[in-house]
């Protein structure tokens, strides 16, 4: 049959089927242009898609198909890719019909940014969403939620990721203070995306200014964190917020901008250059109250400023008066803002403060600087704004968890004993996705916790037992020579000549004497040059006994990690120790227990004494995270030494394959900047994925902290090559 | 024959000697405290970050005391004979040559041993004897006891910042010394030393020195250490040949300070606030 007949027997298919008319013609108008843009063959083979996508998902999703098929083939040129897309489609119809209406909506946006390849890694990683939280995959496909939106390469999060170091040095250059720099989170309420702000010891930035160029975005970010570290040098105090109506929070707010603002352009001239350039409120335009207060701004800011407006002279001139006599006091700003504010009453004119947005773009919302009273009845914005600034850091997804995974709930409150509730949202890392072959961007959320103390008995037995191990595993690694390679002369063989040596067994010959014959060099490693930094998997199945059932997982891993501490700790090797857990990759915990610097002291050993098991273990964004911290030491070797019962796992991932190999992705990241990853495993019985994750020379399996002597010179021989 | 090698010596010995003053800006009473301690022969020891006018200073007070002063960059490599001296071979057979601190303790310089702490604890033990009462310097292979000059003195540094466990004083050696500690000195008078050193205006140097400040947050903040009074010089050295400031800073203070982009950044955007 030729063509034409096959598209017609198509058509009679559909026809026949009674999807219905809309279905029916859409196809029907399809098939041509698909016909035109891709092949015959194509038209032919949407007919079947069709079919299956209105018995899987239903009337309206069949009759979608088409229209987005078309908008598939003109963005995607290659058959091949064509087919590829519609085969996505067809998965997509059988694992979660629900979804596809949502995803073919969104084709032509989706086409327009990703190509095939990340086309099916969307759709791959919504379906993993999808599978453990159905309204978390229901927004990542309808392109609401941050994850999807950080897919598409969306509102700038990675640009922010990129930018956090270099920000951060900028403000600690500018004002000698380095609060943490937090993202708002690309799903956080409109108004703290809009703006700047600081206050609880924090600093936040939106992930990106809207209506700003690429160009423009640095400047703003540096403007912002320079206006920011202006008020943290000279506002010094916040304002108490009592008594006081919006209008005249947000006016003694614009009066302190202008205050610090001027007495940093004292010490730094240049920042008048970087402010400057986004001041642009014009002597134009209705005189409303916010349009007036932007071009106050620029009065106060810009002395050539001419501005035909009576109320934004007058606030130039009372400004120009106080702050001739003492600019450095704070009080400045209130008083004139109380008088500013006056005035605009008597003007009548209107303060909407929910539409209120501090001009220019980079200054902070100000929140940071009033002291809001709990009782007091505010405005639902600023109140709004105050609490959510105090947890931006935190995420939605518990309330989601509890309710899919009734474990979650239960092992929460388990938790509060073993670490902080919460923690620090501390660092994003991407997740690798084998099945794609891509980086899941800023994929897991690592929050470092604070560790809980144990009791004095458990310390006592950590700090003073076995000390025979730590006393052999201390020669080990004393004997083991970790280090670069030094020259080594005047010895009695060697591999070359050494020339100070020959000479003076020359002169010794010529006057007479015994010439010295030891008049050779050679290379040695002579010294140990190593810091370790040891991570404790304390996930849930560390509660479980070892396979001869003497002892729990993690008793011997605390046992075993104390004996190594005390070892170095006595050598005076630099090493840290930390322990995690994960659960789900919302929340990856990271607890310090000691710090590269600090002494291993009762309090560490507290620490270590106080872990308890809970949760899962998610390897790839710890490795990461313990890399981050590897990386800044300066010694010959960085030894990442990982003690965990097995493999990989966590309660939203189904696929025990994509965690082991994201953390081997992540070793192998560590490897190629450097740095030594080992594992100890201590064998639970359970299959162990580690010589997978890590390589078969780079772990070994224990059972008993008494086989560390005759096992760990393994891992001090892999060091010296 | 012995005076005229002596003869030989004290010509040599002029080739040490500091001709022109040089600049040096008191900044505590540091002058003071030297000529004292070199009154009563102590020695001393200068401790500060890199660049901060430690080489500077004691040029300039061996030139005010009228000392020859002999300098040796200290190296991990250094052996005792570096400084002592050794055996060398001719055509007619061997000669000893005399090492910096062997000429200085004969001719009575005075002896700079500059980042002490780079070469080896075994090596340095030879001051020991210099450093008390005894003021003698046995040559072992010579087999000679060199009684010191009475116009000898030993002057050390170092910069407490590259100190180690692995790399630092024996306490023997320490508690040779007397010390003074350097440190960048205040902004008005590092401006002025700046101003006059590089040449140029008042007004830009007050600039580069808060340019530096605002380095000197970095420190241990992502620098190992932030820019020194010498890397201002150089900066405001090329401004004063007509380079933009901007550059002048990007080539005396960012580029070769640090290696990481995002300090560079961070740099850059501190250099044009403060300009």
């Amino acid at each position: 049959m030729d063509w034409q007949g096959r598209w017609r027997a198509a058509l009679r298919r559909i026809e026949q089927a009674g999807y219905g008319a809309n279905v029916y013609d859409a196809y029907t108008a399809a098939g041509p242009a698909l016909w035109r843009n891709i092949g015959p063959g194509a038209a032919v083979d949407l007919g079947r898609s069709v079919s299956y996508v209105a018995i899987r998902s239903g009337k309206r999703a069949a009759a979608l198909l088409p229209p987005a098929a078309v908008e598939a083939s003109e963005r995607l040129a290659k058959p091949e890719h064509f087919a590829r897309w519609l085969e996505t489609v067809d998965a997509l119809a059988k694992q979660a019909p629900r979804y596809v209406p949502l995803l073919l909506e969104r084709t032509g946006r989706l086409l327009g940014v990703l190509d095939i390849q990340a086309f099916i890694a969307f759709v791959r990683m919504g379906l993993s969403i999808g599978r453990s939280d159905n309204e978390r995959g229901r927004a990542f496909f309808s392109l609401a939620s941050a994850e999807a939106l950080r897919l598409l390469g969306d509102g700038g999060v990675e640009a922010f990721a990129d930018r956090r170091a270099a920000l951060q040095a900028y403000l600690t250059a500018l004002w000698a203070i380095h609060p943490p720099l937090v993202e708002v989170p690309a799903d956080a309420p409109e108004h703290l995306r809009r703006r700047p702000g600081f206050g609880g010891g924090g600093i936040r930035l939106p992930s990106a200014f809207a209506g700003f160029s690429a160009d423009d975005q640095t400047a703003l970010y540096r403007a912002a964190l320079a206006h920011i570290g202006a008020h943290h040098r000279f506002s010094r105090t916040t304002f108490p917020s009592f008594g006081l109506k919006p209008l005249q929070i947000a006016l003694t707010s614009l009066i302190e901008d202008a205050r610090v603002e001027r007495l940093a352009m004292a010490a730094m001239p240049g920042l008048r250059r970087l402010w400057g350039r986004f001041h642009m409120a014009r002597p134009e335009g209705a005189p409303v109250a916010i349009a007036l207060m932007a071009r106050l701004s620029r009065a106060l800011f810009d002395s050539d400023y001419v501005d035909p407006h009576g109320w934004v002279e007058k606030g130039r001139r009372l400004f120009d008066t106080e702050a001739a006599s003492d600019i450095t006091d704070p009080q400045l700003s209130r008083r004139i803002g109380g008088l500013l504010g006056n005035d605009i009453g008597q003007m009548r004119l209107q303060f909407d403060a929910r539409a209120y947005v501090v001009q220019p773009a980079y200054r902070d919302d100000n929140l940071g600087l009033w002291h809001f009273d709990p009782q007091e009845d505010l405005p639902p914005l600023e109140m709004d704004a105050v609490f959510e600034g105090a947890v931006v850091t935190r995420q939605d997804g518990d309330g989601g968890r509890s309710e899919t995974d009734p474990d979650a709930g239960h092992s929460a409150g388990k938790l509060r004993q073993g670490c902080d509730d919460e923690g620090i949202v501390s660092a994003r890392y991407p997740e690798y996705d084998y099945l794609s072959g891509h980086f899941r961007p800023a994929w897991c959320t690592v929050r470092e916790v604070a560790p809980a103390m144990g009791t004095a008995a458990a310390t006592a037995v950590l700090r003073d037992t076995r000390s025979d191990l730590v006393e052999r595993l201390s020669a080990l690694m004393r004997s083991a020579r970790i280090s670069r390679q030094e020259r080594v002369k005047r010895q009695p063989d060697g591999e070359y000549l050494d020339v100070d040596a020959s000479i003076a067994a020359m002169v010794s010959r010529r006057v007479g004497e015994m010439p010295d014959t030891r008049i050779y060099g050679r290379y040695e490693r002579r010294s140990r040059d190593i810091s370790v930094l040891l991570l404790i998997d304390v996930s849930r199945s560390t509660a479980d006994t070892t396979r001869d059932g003497a002892a729990r997982v993690i008793d011997v891993e605390r046992l075993a990690v104390s004996v190594m501490a005390r070892a170095m700790e006595s050598l005076g090797d630099p090493f840290a120790v930390a322990a995690f857990c994960s659960n789900t990759r919302d929340d990856v915990r990271y607890c310090r227990i000691k710090d590269f610097g600090q002494p291993f002291d009762e309090r560490c050993m507290g620490r270590l004494a106080g872990l308890a098991g809970d949760f899962s273990t998610r390897l790839g964004p710890v490795i990461r995270h313990g890399g981050h911290y590897l990386r800044g030491q300066g010694t010959y070797r960085r030894l990442l030494l990982i003690v965990t019962d097995g493999e990989p796992s966590d309660i939203d991932v189904d696929d025990r394959q994509y965690l082991v190999e994201d953390a081997r992705t992540a070793v192998r990241d560590l490897k190629r900047d450097g740095m030594d990853v080992f594992c100890v495993t201590l064998d639970s019985g359970a299959e162990s994925a580690a010589e997978r994750i890590f390589g078969r020379k780079w772990s070994l399996a224990i059972s008993s902290p008494d086989e560390l002597p005759q096992r760990l010179p393994q891992l001090y021989l892999r060091l010296r090559s | 024959m012995a005076g005229q090698r002596k003869g030989a010596h004290v010509s040599m010995m002029d080739a040490y000697r500091i001709a022109e003053e040089p600049y040096y800006r008191d900044v505590g009473h540091e002058v003071e405290l030297f000529r004292a301690a070199y009154d009563s022969r102590t020695p001393v020891m200068l401790k500060g970050p890199t660049g901060c006018g430690k080489t500077r200073f004691v040029e300039h007070m061996a030139w005010r005391l009228g000392r020859p002063l002999i300098t040796v960059s200290c190296h991990e490599d250094m052996t005792a004979s570096d400084l002592v001296g050794r055996y060398l071979l001719d055509a007619e057979g061997t000669v000893w040559h005399d090492g910096p601190l062997t000429l200085a303790v004969r001719h009575g310089a005075i002896c700079y041993l500059d980042e002490i702490v780079e070469a080896r604890q075994d090596t340095t033990v030879v001051i020991h004897s210099l450093t008390d009462d005894r003021r003698i310097l046995p040559l072992e292979k010579k087999n000679e006891v060199v009684a010191a000059h009475p116009d000898f003195h030993v002057v050390i540094s170092y910069n407490p910042g590259y100190q180690s466990v692995l790399k630092d004083l024996k306490e023997s050696t320490k508690q040779r010394f007397g010390a003074i500690a350097f440190a960048y000195p205040d902004p008005a008078i590092e401006a002025e030393i700046v101003s006059r050193e590089a040449g140029i205006e008042r007004g830009m140097a007050d600039k580069l020195v808060r340019i530096a400040e605002r380095s000197r947050n970095l420190r241990g903040k992502g620098l190992e250490e932030g820019a020194s009074t010498r890397v201002l010089i150089n900066a405001g050295r090329l401004i004063a040949k007509g380079v933009p400031p901007d550059r002048a800073c990007q080539f005396a203070m960012v580029v070769p300070i640090t290696d990481d982009p995002d300090m560079r950044d961070a740099l850059a955007g501190a250099i044009d606030a403060c300009l």
